[in-house]
């Protein structure tokens, strides 16, 4: 019993061990926002200033057009992962069923293709397209981040979910669009909600596409972030805020939907070998 | 057989072998085109363009000639390029091994129940999904020379400052640190699926035979969860070859050239030069280099499955 | 309710042949079961009739009407699935409701008719449940309602017991039987348990390696097995085989053990071929005469006796319904029902 209780407590400091850079690093980010100047310039470095510079955050808003990135962000992210929605949960679908190993290797291919090589040819359309300066081309290319992952988690999913019972609707008279709509589709939700954080997820992160495609008026987030770091005077409370702004979603939206970001993770990652 | 058809009750005139084809399993490809149709145009579509632009010489701005090879061959004798493809392999074996281990272990430790086990897990994994530029811009501060937190945490047990992204001597091992530190949580969560699937009964069987805590992994962990390890170094791999973000935000591939991989060359060349047509071979070559190494990552795969080699 | 014409069906996957050439005839109303070992097509064949597998060649008609060309959803046929395959995000109500709904029924109309379905299956208290809160038996019985609900032309059964524990299945075995005669709906039944073909058919097909073996009421097959795999897969304990050669107007074994012919045979027609005799364990008693042997195994269950007894190296398996005072290693005599008796040509596999 004794050993028992022993190993626990140990297995517990090892994990906190392992934890630590995680905990300390975020620990860091918020007391680098929250610090002024002279604070984030002390030596040795200061975890808890005696005053809290909340003026930092509202510095981030005021002098960047950080509300028109974030609503920018919101619409790309937004859009994209509803349009993905709408073409890859049936793709993921019609895949599982017809056992379409080809249509899966070039999802599993674009998978590996490095977004800059993307960037190119997309990037001349665009720019032939005259479009842009508006946020319609970071939506388009966002698209070869979300399609991917919807058609992939809905593959695994749909997978798992029982023939036989799309055999019973069939055999109950129901066509081939009311075996999905009234019974895959609602057998998968689970599926939908994983696919739809993920996408969520890293459309939000992406920085490539919109680096290069973001004109002034259509950044994103990420790209946002990164040109207060290029422009300005780097000063580094107002910035780590701005950091923190710029992941607090995509970290709130972890914590509340880990298990089935761990579940969608792991199955896709599975699958992906 | 069909003399006899004939002669029974209700068989009609209708033809019995190799009448019309018929298909009476619902029609799946309706669901799959509109998926084809977005994947052909902005997937398939820039990789046909891409192959198309890499034998053209073409800047932005000026006018385009078709180029043959001559994009390839200058590639194949640009210094710059080699270096490149040298700071990408090192920088992705490192990015490699270093998550593979601490995944690895923090999956056993993970595996295992002991208090506040869920609350952990939850906090090990968020580094993975925070946005990688906002990272980035933190681990810079943190890497600073004379007020980052890092050296003055070296300084407490008596190391001296260091450099970090500063010196191109140390550059790529530290950006393999934030690299390590952000994507060690997806090894974890891949080889703790692995071990999941580990059945119960063959440790038990081993412990009765006496076999220590070492042997135990030795011997039945490892290999029941190499196909996951597998793949958590194929996945680990390709991710370390595309790594963009984090470079690209801290050093922009400096200093000079000392941490530029090929992904970072490429964007100079394309979007800072507008060299598309040089560039665009630039993408052909490293996404060769991609797919070979995946394929012989997961050739190397096929022989490391118990399962199937069971017969499955 | 229809008829179901099976007629010189095949089935093929590829180079692999699932059913060589099949035909069944099912009158209006009848209950038929295919049963045979696992792989032996049945499932298959069901399949096919349900409009889930293509028909490779051959002829199946439902009715009037040939459904090879039909979709599962236009052949008007039910199907109760081995998993139940219920909808688990429908009520029990909706499940069984769902045929109706997609034919675009009268909503009042499709709830008196799932509730006149509920009530003949003991369901009325479980219509608001989801699958999930079910037992098995319940499930069981969801199924069988959405089948009925729709009133077709065929039920179909695919192994429907086997989740089941063994005390419901004896008692689910009783309820389809009852509504079969209730309804009087065809129905096509697979299981691979012997008994419950036994129990439950009107006529049976037995099916081996994509083969008919036999079709007939089930005393017919026990009573008269067309060849030697229908002898040993129908009856529980198998039928004992001795192989041998009729001389002299006697069966004599491989191991020189004598048995009297069995009735109705003539030793001409019998004679010079290798041969199987086949006898149940069932068909021998112990009255003292006959072949004497020696107990080698006894196990008694109280309602009978079971025992194998070797008698100069053939070992028989023999049961006896009255309390017997038998010891292992103990001689014993046994004596042949002949009236009872089988003889099979060894080459053929054929009744004699």
């Amino acid at each position: 019993m004794g050993s028992r209780l022993l190993n626990k407590i140990g297995l517990f400091f090892g994990a906190l061990v392992l934890v630590s850079p995680a905990i300390l690093f975020f620990l860091w980010m918020i007391s680098l926002s929250l610090k002024f100047e002279i604070d984030n310039g002390a030596y040795p470095p200061i975890l808890i200033p005696e005053r809290f510079a909340w003026s930092n955050y509202a510095k981030v808003f005021e002098e960047n057009n950080f509300l028109l990135y974030m609503w920018n962000s919101v619409l790309v992210t937004g859009t994209a992962t509803l349009l993905a929605l709408l073409i890859g949960v049936p793709a993921g679908y019609g895949i599982a069923r017809l056992k379409a190993e080809r249509s899966a290797i070039v999802i599993m291919i674009a998978r590996m293709t490095p977004g800059l090589s993307y960037l190119i040819p997309l990037f001349l359309l665009f720019q032939w397209l005259g479009i842009l300066g508006t946020l319609w081309p970071q939506i388009i290319i966002h698209l070869v981040v979300t399609v991917p992952i919807v058609v992939w988690v809905m593959i695994g999913y749909f997978e798992t979910t029982p023939m036989e019972l799309e055999e019973a609707a069939n055999i109950d008279g129901a066509s081939s669009w009311q075996v999905f709509r009234l019974v895959a589709l609602p057998i998968a939700k689970p599926g939908i909600v994983v696919a739809f954080i993920l996408s969520i997820i890293f459309s939000w992160n992406n920085f490539v596409f919109g680096v290069v495609l973001a004109s002034r008026e259509t950044r994103t987030l990420p790209v946002a972030v990164y040109n207060m770091l290029s422009y300005e005077q780097v000063s580094w409370g107002p910035l780590a805020a701005a950091a923190l702004v710029v992941t607090l979603p995509v970290l709130v939206l972890t914590m509340f939907a880990q298990r089935q970001i761990v579940a969608g993770l792991t199955a896709g990652a599975v699958k992906g070998g | 057989m069909s003399a006899i058809a004939p002669e029974r009750a209700g068989v009609t005139t209708q033809a019995i072998e190799g009448s019309q084809p018929v298909r009476l399993a619902p029609n799946y490809w309706p669901f799959v085109v509109p998926a084809l149709v977005v994947v052909g145009a902005v997937i398939v579509f820039p990789w046909a363009f891409t192959l198309w632009m890499s034998v053209n010489s073409w800047t932005l701005g000026q006018s385009r000639s078709f180029a043959g090879m001559e994009n390839y061959l200058r590639l194949a004798s640009d210094p710059r390029f080699w270096e490149s493809l040298w700071h990408t392999l090192t920088y992705t074996f490192l990015s490699v091994v270093a998550p593979m281990f601490f995944g690895t272990v923090a999956a056993l430790i993970f595996d295992a129940r002991f208090p506040l086990r869920g609350l952990l897990r939850g906090l090990f994994v968020m580094p993975m999904m925070a946005t990688p530029v906002a990272v980035a811009l933190v681990w810079t501060m943190m890497f600073h020379p004379q007020l980052g937190v890092l050296n003055y945490l070296l300084s407490l047990v008596g190391i001296p400052a260091q450099e970090w992204i500063f010196n191109p001597n140390t550059v790529i091992p530290s950006l393999v640190a934030v690299e390590t530190w952000q994507w060690t949580p997806l090894v974890m969560l891949i080889v703790l699926g692995g071990l999941a699937s580990v059945p119960r009964e063959p440790f038990e069987s081993a412990e009765i035979d006496g076999a220590n805590a070492w042997q135990q992994f030795r011997y039945l962990t490892l290999p029941m969860i190499a196909p996951f390890l597998m793949i958590a170094v194929i996945i680990r791999t390709i991710d370390a070859l595309k790594s963009f973000d984090i470079i690209y935000a801290m050093t922009q591939g400096g200093p000079g050239t000392a941490s530029e991989t090929i992904n970072i060359y490429l964007y100079n060349t394309a979007f800072s030069y507008y060299d598309m047509g040089y560039g665009s071979a630039m993408a052909v070559v490293f996404f060769i280099v991609i797919v070979a190494l995946s394929f012989i990552l997961l050739m190397l795969r096929q022989r490391s499955q118990w399962i199937d080699a069971e017969g499955k | 309710m229809a008829s179901v014409t099976i007629n010189n069906v095949q089935k093929a996957f590829g180079n692999a042949k699932i059913i060589h050439d099949v035909s069944v005839d099912i009158a209006d109303g009848e209950f038929v079961i295919l049963v045979g070992p696992s792989g032996c097509g049945k499932s298959t064949l069901l399949r096919m009739i349900a409009g889930l597998e293509t028909i490779s060649a051959g002829k199946i008609a439902i009715g009037e009407h040939t459904v090879n060309n039909l979709r599962a959803r236009d052949r008007n046929i039910a199907m109760v699935f081995q998993n139940y395959a219920l909808y688990p995000h429908m009520t029990v109500a909706d499940n069984m409701g769902f045929a109706l709904r997609i034919k675009k029924a009268d909503p009042a109309d499709t709830a008196s008719r799932v509730k006149r379905a509920a009530s003949i299956l003991g369901l009325e208290k479980l219509l608001d449940r989801y699958p999930r809160q079910l037992s098995g038996g319940q499930r069981q019985r969801v199924a069988m309602g959405r089948a009925i609900v729709r009133d077709p032309q065929v039920f179909l059964f695919d192994e429907p017991l086997s989740n089941l524990d063994a005390k419901l299945r004896v008692q689910m075995r009783g309820e389809i039987k009852a509504l079969h005669q209730r309804l009087g709906t065809t129905t096509i039944y697979v299981t691979h348990d012997q008994i419950e073909a036994m129990t439950m058919a009107d006529k049976i097909v037995v099916l081996h390696d994509g083969l008919v073996e036999q079709i007939g009421a089930p005393l017919d097959l026990y009573d008269r097995p067309a060849n030697l795999f229908v002898a040993g897969f129908i009856g529980s304990p198998a039928m004992n085989f001795i192989h041998g050669h009729v001389e002299e107007g006697i069966f004599r074994s491989a191991g020189g053990l004598t048995l009297p012919l069995p009735e109705g045979i003539q030793p001409a027609e019998a004679a010079g071929r290798e041969l199987v005799y086949g006898i149940r364990p069932e068909h021998i008693r112990a009255t003292g005469q006959g072949l004497s042997g020696t107990v080698t195994l006894m196990e008694a269950t109280g309602s009978e006796i079971f025992a194998t007894v070797d008698c100069g190296g053939e070992v028989i398996s023999c049961l006896f319904r009255e309390r017997l005072a038998l010891k292992q290693g103990e001689a014993v005599r046994i004596e042949i029902d002949r009236a009872s008796a089988h003889l099979f040509d060894a080459r053929t596999g054929q009744r004699i």
